[in-house]
């Protein structure tokens, strides 16, 4: 399916190479930046090693046996299949990368020194900083949030560190790179020499998780997981969860959400009061979600300006009545898996979504 | 640095906190002129939040401010007083970008709206950056940071196996952390077209769905098979042997990832110093790290790469996600004062004499100290 003439990107040539033997975290976070630019109209050549993208064989799955993610990670791209462990595979590419603009791959990959000095701007994907010269040391996301601090700050104080659902090391990467691409692009247009850009995982976590190192410069004590410490927890309602958040200023509306008169005692007035107290003041708290739902409860906090956060699982969203509204899930018509429903770009230009065209099949 | 890709382009910033300060510090660090508007009578609230003590000029020190508000000029408007409306549609004629992280309205009640400074200059790129979006039944829904961890899936998928599910906190307030890495690019897409076509655009981004676009293979995989198990699983990941969090001997936590299931492994980390355990794996081959907090990345000079650097004042501050040209940024100025740079902007783009600056004064439109009274 050819991409509507009218967008934003429609004037740039991306070639995203996928080498063997990449780790599949960082292969992630290439393919969602090359996938953002594609949405949004750059012609995008997707070259994939003989046997295709590991990401084709990687969870979770769509009933008829394709992999979601990598459906979702390539729409609207094209393929090519090119081995480029052979004179005949690397010569093709080149003869493609003449035409580029900017081409993404990954730093430990066997063909990243022919594409840093290839004519289009380089987008490198790493897992460590330069200054860790690592690039051979073993990675996944997992000991990506672990050294990025962002693992210390979920979970009980007293229990294992725990992961944040998705896989958000690669997406925050993948992010960071279409927003350095980005860059580049506007750098070449305007005429001048485009930077190349450099996204290591462990970095963007870090740079995400900026509070633990603001906090502990600051305070000299690190911020860390505070569970059932926290002034936000999580308690059950009629039917699921919802997440007890507000700010300083949103208490007196929180205290007169939940109405309980024990609430007007003084120790719970300051933050501070609130957490020497956080045992016995969710023991108040509770019991008013134990016969609602989570709709009722979201009416009544946002009448009263309380941003208290339902709980909703990846299936409960295809239903919301907000994305439905906003048309955030695109149907999009597959040749041979039928209609899937995904998210589209998370932005509205003009009031325009990005329909998503159906990632490329494996030819040769 | 030797990436100024963003070189002649003035960003009007109405940015608070992090989703939308953030967004427009990303195009300050990539050569933009941006020019924080705040006001004596609502400050940014990371002023507020980082309040160190309750000396004088308190509203100036908060860390959090100063680590997200480098390389940026500020001003202090009334935003509610007509002859601050008058200055910010005077400005907006002068800038090509408008950020904005306003509850949905605050900007068109107060004339200053895309309608409204569209019309004043038509190239202008404004982005929206809101909790819900710009429309839909709850678009003047409230959120705060980790509300959208519940909202957008996240938190289903994150906790314990089996038990309930988790928030990314308040110290992380997660999906307000990844909101400029995606807009700031699509800011700069629209940059360009703007510079090409003469038209600016409204960019109308959600929050809730940038995190839950985070989610979108397990989306789909939903959408195709309504009955596909869902829920916390700990540590574990889809198509992983073996996944988890390990306490060594010296108390320290390391996480580990194995292609191969290894039973032994509880106990070889509990026999081991942390250090010690994570070398033996990474030279089989196995991915493994020691889990980090705030102290620890303040030490690790290397880990660092470019994302933590200091300001001229010795403060620490945001530094890069990327690296452009090879390098990260030096602050070339720290975090505004408020109002700090009222004046001097106001004389430079908008040509104002001593006596317009001084009557914006004493009619309290510009201003440098709070009125917000005890906080």
């Amino acid at each position: 399916m050819a991409a509507p003439d009218d967008l934003p990107l429609r004037r740039f040539t991306l070639i995203e190479v996928n080498d063997a033997k990449v780790p599949l975290c960082l292969r992630l976070a290439t393919s969602l930046a090359a996938k953002i630019a594609a949405d949004l109209g750059a012609s995008v050549l997707k070259i994939e090693p003989p046997g295709g993208d590991p990401v084709r064989c990687a969870p979770p799955f769509l009933p008829q046996g394709e992999s979601a993610l990598f459906q979702f990670l390539n729409t609207s791209k094209r393929s090519l299949v090119l081995d480029l462990a052979s004179d005949a595979g690397r010569v093709a590419l080149e003869g493609l990368l003449d035409k580029a603009d900017a081409v993404l791959f990954e730093e430990p990959a066997a063909i990243a020194p022919l594409l840093r000095a290839a004519p289009p701007t380089p987008i490198e994907i790493a897992a460590f900083p330069v200054e860790m010269n690592a690039a051979a040391r073993p990675v996944s996301e997992f000991a990506i949030l672990a050294l990025g601090g962002l693992l210390h700050m979920v979970g009980e104080p007293d229990r294992k560190p725990l992961r944040l659902g998705g896989h958000q090391a690669s997406y925050a990467a993948g992010l960071t790179a279409f927003t350095g691409l980005a860059a580049a692009l506007a750098a070449r247009d305007a005429g001048q020499t485009a930077p190349s850009v450099r996204v290591s995982l462990a970095e963007v976590m870090q740079w995400v998780n900026w509070k633990a190192a603001s906090g502990a410069e600051a305070g000299g004590v690190s911020p860390g997981r505070e569970g059932k410490n926290s002034e936000f927890q999580i308690v059950p309602c009629r039917d699921g969860h919802v997440a007890v958040v507000y700010t300083v200023t949103q208490w007196p509306a929180t205290r007169a959400l939940i109405g309980d008169p024990r609430l007007g005692d003084q120790k719970f007035n300051t933050r501070a009061g609130r957490r020497q107290n956080i045992a016995e003041l969710y023991e108040i708290l509770t019991p008013w979600f134990t016969d609602k739902t989570r709709a009722e409860i979201q009416a009544a906090a946002q009448a009263r300006g309380v941003p208290f956060g339902p709980i909703f699982s990846p299936a409960e969203l295809l239903a919301t009545e907000q994305y439905v509204a906003r048309g955030f899930l695109a149907d999009m018509d597959h040749p041979a898996l039928g209609k899937l429903r995904l998210p589209q770009l998370p932005v509205q230009w003009n009031g325009r979504s990005f329909a998503p065209r159906p990632a490329p099949e494996l030819t040769a | 640095m030797s990436a100024r890709a963003l070189c002649g382009i003035r960003v009007l910033d109405f940015g608070l906190l992090t989703a939308g300060a953030n967004t427009s510090a990303m195009l300050a660090d990539l050569g933009a002129d941006v020019i924080k508007i705040e006001s004596g009578a609502y400050l940014d609230p990371f002023r507020v939040v980082g309040k160190p003590d309750d000396n004088h000029g308190w509203w100036n020190r908060s860390p959090q401010f100063r680590f997200t508000n480098r390389n940026k000029r500020g001003l202090a408007l009334n935003l509610k007083d007509p002859e601050g409306q008058r200055v910010i549609r005077e400005l907006a004629g002068r800038c090509d970008v408008v950020v904005e992280n306003f509850r949905r309205g605050v900007l068109d009640r107060a004339g200053l709206g895309y309608r409204e400074l569209s019309a004043i200059n038509p190239r202008l790129v404004f982005a929206a950056i809101s909790s819900q979006g710009d429309t839909g039944p709850e678009r003047m829904n409230v959120s705060f940071g980790s509300t959208l961890d519940a909202t957008s899936g996240i938190a289903s998928l994150t906790g314990y196996e089996g038990e309930e599910p988790r928030i990314s906190g308040m110290d992380v307030n997660y999906p307000d952390q990844i909101v400029s890495l995606f807009a700031t690019g699509i800011v700069i897409t629209a940059v360009m077209e703007a510079r090409r076509s003469g038209k600016g655009a409204f960019l109308d981004f959600s929050q809730r769905e940038v995190a839950s676009f985070t989610l979108g293979e397990e989306i789909l995989a939903a959408s195709a098979d309504p009955a596909r198990p869902s829920g916390p699983r700990g540590n574990k990941e889809e198509g992983v042997a073996q996944q988890d969090a390990h306490r060594c001997r010296d108390e320290r936590w390391i996480a580990v990832t194995l292609d191969e299931p290894e039973p032994t492994l509880e106990a070889f980390c509990a026999g081991h110093d942390s250090a010690d355990a994570v070398s033996a794996l990474l030279a089989r081959g196995i991915a493994a790290a020691v889990c980090n907090d705030g102290n620890d990345l303040l030490r690790d000079t290397a880990l660092q790469g470019v994302t933590l650097v200091r300001d001229e004042r010795g403060g620490l501050v945001k530094g890069l996600p990327y690296r452009l040209g090879g390098k990260g940024i030096s602050v070339e100025r720290p975090g505004p004062d408020l109002g700090q740079h009222t004046d001097a902007v106001l004389r430079e783009l908008l040509g104002y004499d001593e006596t317009r600056l001084r009557q914006l004064k004493e009619t309290g439109v510009t201003s440098t100290t709070p009125t917000i009274g005890e906080v």
